[in-house]
């Protein structure tokens, strides 16, 4: 009987998770291009794809900017979400409404407009971003390019994923800050802790679980981001030496044709997104038990 | 509530992890559907001609109808592949002259040989694009359209600077350029000449002017030449025709975003270099005096070499209703089709129809890609991309850049 109960979730599972698992690993272990695809029939060819991927120095060099800009996205996007939400406790109730209200608004915008929109705003030749810029006399801006270098595209992308995850972050930890005992803050006031002690040894330790899975949620996120800086940088301008992972997946995957080296390395990826994140779960986990 | 918060933030966990793989599905094509993929070329250009060949085809088949879908350069290849994996491709779709070899070589499309002679003109054609159709001497596409690259320049702002007649050698055309630019030195952000450094297609017409080349197949190998003598050349003439003629800040742009000819209608330019059917865009503004020529050489009095671009039409080896899409490719390639493609700026198929335009008269010096099975793979990796935004950002030398370039190249044409 006990079988029979869990059994819907097993199949379920199994159908949406177990198998393109499966698939995954074993399109991985074969040489699959497009005259496969054209016969619906891979070659097992054992390890190899994993073999070139590691020796390839386009992997490593990819993982570590993946890296750099994981850290700078979800430091920003944590740090900025928490400012937020240690604001809205404090602002009066419209401005409260109203910044909520702002904040939900970013977050219902789908990612490809939000793309689009951007890219409008800083496009060279015709964008408004120049335009305010050197209206406003912050500087010469006409016709600035804002995607010339690596870090200027990366900077452009950052911008635009951190102001999309702010809202999730911010709500979140705003609705958790509603959990904060409000006698243990008043009693740490009375015993003369100032705003920064309350904040580091009240607030804090409470908020830890919820901050703890944000940071987790974000590192996958962001690891893993493929919308906006394929589509913000552009198609025509992924190359070599501004691959993000999931963009390079996709262009020895699908641009090459080349699934099952594509394959590997998203198993990879998904090997090292484990990796970085089971710090924070493993705690989560500690913090689950202690409660 | 605590807690609740917790589960829920838990549950988003699990499910980012597992949101790993995505994967596209198409519908299945309706009986008596014919599913065709175009590019938005047609949809922008010539969108009457699509539809005087789907009503010709709907009353010669009754019972059917045409669905036309358009699709993108950059991502159609990759979306036609998710169709492959479907059992669920177009029954005609329009391919790159430079996309063919790669689909034709691992068995994407139906051989037509035998069904040759039921198209107009068919034993007409022009030469490249039935090379780019033909895989061991066995036909998989239908020759469409070719075009040639030529100048689309204002004639008003050149009459202006004093300029009476077209230029015959490239320095001439870069002196007039550089002349008109003074003179329009007013006009903020005016380039005499825009097109977007990244634009490969100019880049290696100055290539193949100064007898370069891009990979030779010697020995069963394929060799990288970006980086010989000549095509140096090429590429440091390249260089300094751009940073005499056109704004750094356009080093890493495509042509793509902006176009040119949105440039061009908003008077910020005197000139374009690319597609004859530019002119479509100019703007009601500038339509009286959007004039062409064909892009001089070097070499005084002779044309550069242009890319011969074009598109073929094949039939997806997976298509159930093969000789209901040859039949549409038929009406949608006939004589009048062709001339009315042709009054839009394009080249027609076939040699019998050219005329003495300046379209046509590019086209009779042009430079193709390698014909080799992974070519689309070097457009797919953006490596000549990457290789002109490095060289004329100043980022790497003209030498270095096609160093690492030619190796690149070298090493994806001869990926098994």
């Amino acid at each position: 009987m006990p079988y029979a109960l869990v059994a819907p979730i097993v199949v379920v599972l199994g159908a949406i998770l177990g198998y393109p698992v499966y698939y995954l690993v074993r399109l991985s272990l074969e040489k699959y291009g497009l005259f496969e695809l054209i016969q619906h029939h891979g070659t097992y060819i054992g390890l190899h794809n994993f073999g070139s991927v590691l020796h390839d120095s386009v992997f490593w060099h990819t993982l570590l900017r993946t890296v750099v800009f994981t850290v700078a996205n979800v430091t920003l996007t944590m740090v900025l979400g928490v400012l937020i939400a240690l604001l809205l406790v404090r602002v009066s109730t419209w401005v409260r409404l109203l910044v909520t209200a702002g904040l939900v608004l970013v977050w219902s915008m789908p990612p490809v407009v939000a793309v689009q929109v951007w890219s409008w705003m800083t496009n060279v030749q015709n964008g408004i971003l120049n335009y305010l810029l050197t209206e406003l006399h912050v500087g010469n801006f006409f016709q600035h390019n804002w995607y010339l270098t690596t870090f200027s595209q990366y900077s452009m992308v950052t911008t635009l994923i951190v102001w999309g995850a702010l809202p999730f972050v911010a709500i979140t930890v705003y609705a958790a800050l509603s959990q904060v005992p409000h006698e243990l803050v008043e009693a740490a006031q009375i015993d003369g802790a100032r705003a920064w002690r309350v904040l580091k040894d009240v607030t804090l330790p409470v908020l830890t679980p919820v901050l703890l899975i944000l940071t987790s949620l974000s590192i996958i996120w962001d690891f893993g981001v493929f919308t906006q800086p394929y589509l913000l940088i552009g198609p025509g301008q992924q190359t070599t030496s501004n691959y993000l992972m999931s963009v390079y997946l996709y262009v020895e995957g699908y641009g090459q044709t080349n699934f099952g080296r594509g394959a590997a390395i998203s198993i990879l990826m998904l090997a090292i997104v484990a990796a970085m994140s089971v710090v924070y779960v493993r705690r989560m986990l500690r913090v689950g038990e202690e409660q | 509530m605590r807690y609740r918060i917790l589960a829920v933030l838990a549950a988003a966990l699990a499910l980012g992890v597992v949101a790993a793989t995505a994967g596209a599905s198409g519908q299945r094509a309706q009986a008596n559907t014919l599913t065709v993929w175009l590019q938005v070329d047609a949809q922008n250009g010539w969108p009457n001609v699509v539809a005087a060949a789907n009503s010709a085809f709907e009353a010669s088949h009754p019972g059917w109808t045409v669905n036309v879908e358009y699709q993108q350069w950059t991502d159609h290849l990759q979306k036609f592949d998710a169709t492959i994996a479907g059992n669920d491709t177009p029954d005609v779709i329009e391919m790159g002259n430079t996309e063919m070899t790669k689909y034709m070589a691992s068995g994407a499309f139906a051989n037509i040989t035998a069904d040759k002679s039921q198209f107009a003109n068919s034993s007409k054609w022009l030469e490249g694009l039935t090379a780019s159709s033909t895989y061991h001497n066995k036909l998989y596409g239908v020759p469409y359209y070719a075009g040639s690259r030529v100048i689309t320049y204002r004639s008003d702002l050149f009459a202006k600077a004093g300029i009476k007649k077209v230029p015959k050698s490239l320095s001439q055309f870069q002196a007039d350029l550089v002349k008109v630019g003074k003179m329009e030195k007013h006009v903020k952000g005016f380039a005499p000449l825009y097109v977007g450094g990244e634009d490969w297609y100019t880049a290696l017409g100055f290539v193949f002017d100064y007898n370069g080349s891009i990979a030779t197949y010697k020995h069963g190998k394929w060799i990288g030449t970006l980086d010989s003598k000549n095509s140096i050349k090429g590429l440091t003439r390249f260089k300094q025709f751009f940073d005499a003629t056109q704004p750094k800040s356009t080093a890493n742009l495509d042509g793509s975003n902006p176009y040119p000819y949105t440039v061009f209608s908003q008077g910020k330019t005197a000139a374009n270099y690319g597609p004859a059917w530019y002119t479509c865009c100019t703007g009601k503004k500038y339509a009286k005096v959007t004039k062409q020529f064909v892009m001089p050489s070097h070499v005084a009095g002779q044309p550069m070499p242009g890319f011969l671009g074009g598109s073929d039409l094949s039939v997806p080896a997976q298509s159930s209703n093969k000789a209901e899409a040859l039949a549409w490719i038929a009406d949608f390639t006939s004589t009048t089709s062709e001339k009315a493609l042709q009054a839009k700026g394009n080249i027609p198929n076939a040699t019998n129809l050219l005329t003495n335009a300046v379209n046509d008269r590019a086209a009779a010096k042009s430079w193709f890609v390698p014909q080799a099975t992974n070519w689309v793979n070097v457009e797919n990796g953006n490596i000549l991309k990457t290789m002109l935004a490095q060289l004329l950002s100043g980022q790497l030398s003209v030498t270095k850049a096609a160093e690492v370039a030619s190796q690149n190249i070298a090493q994806t044409l001869n990926q098994s």
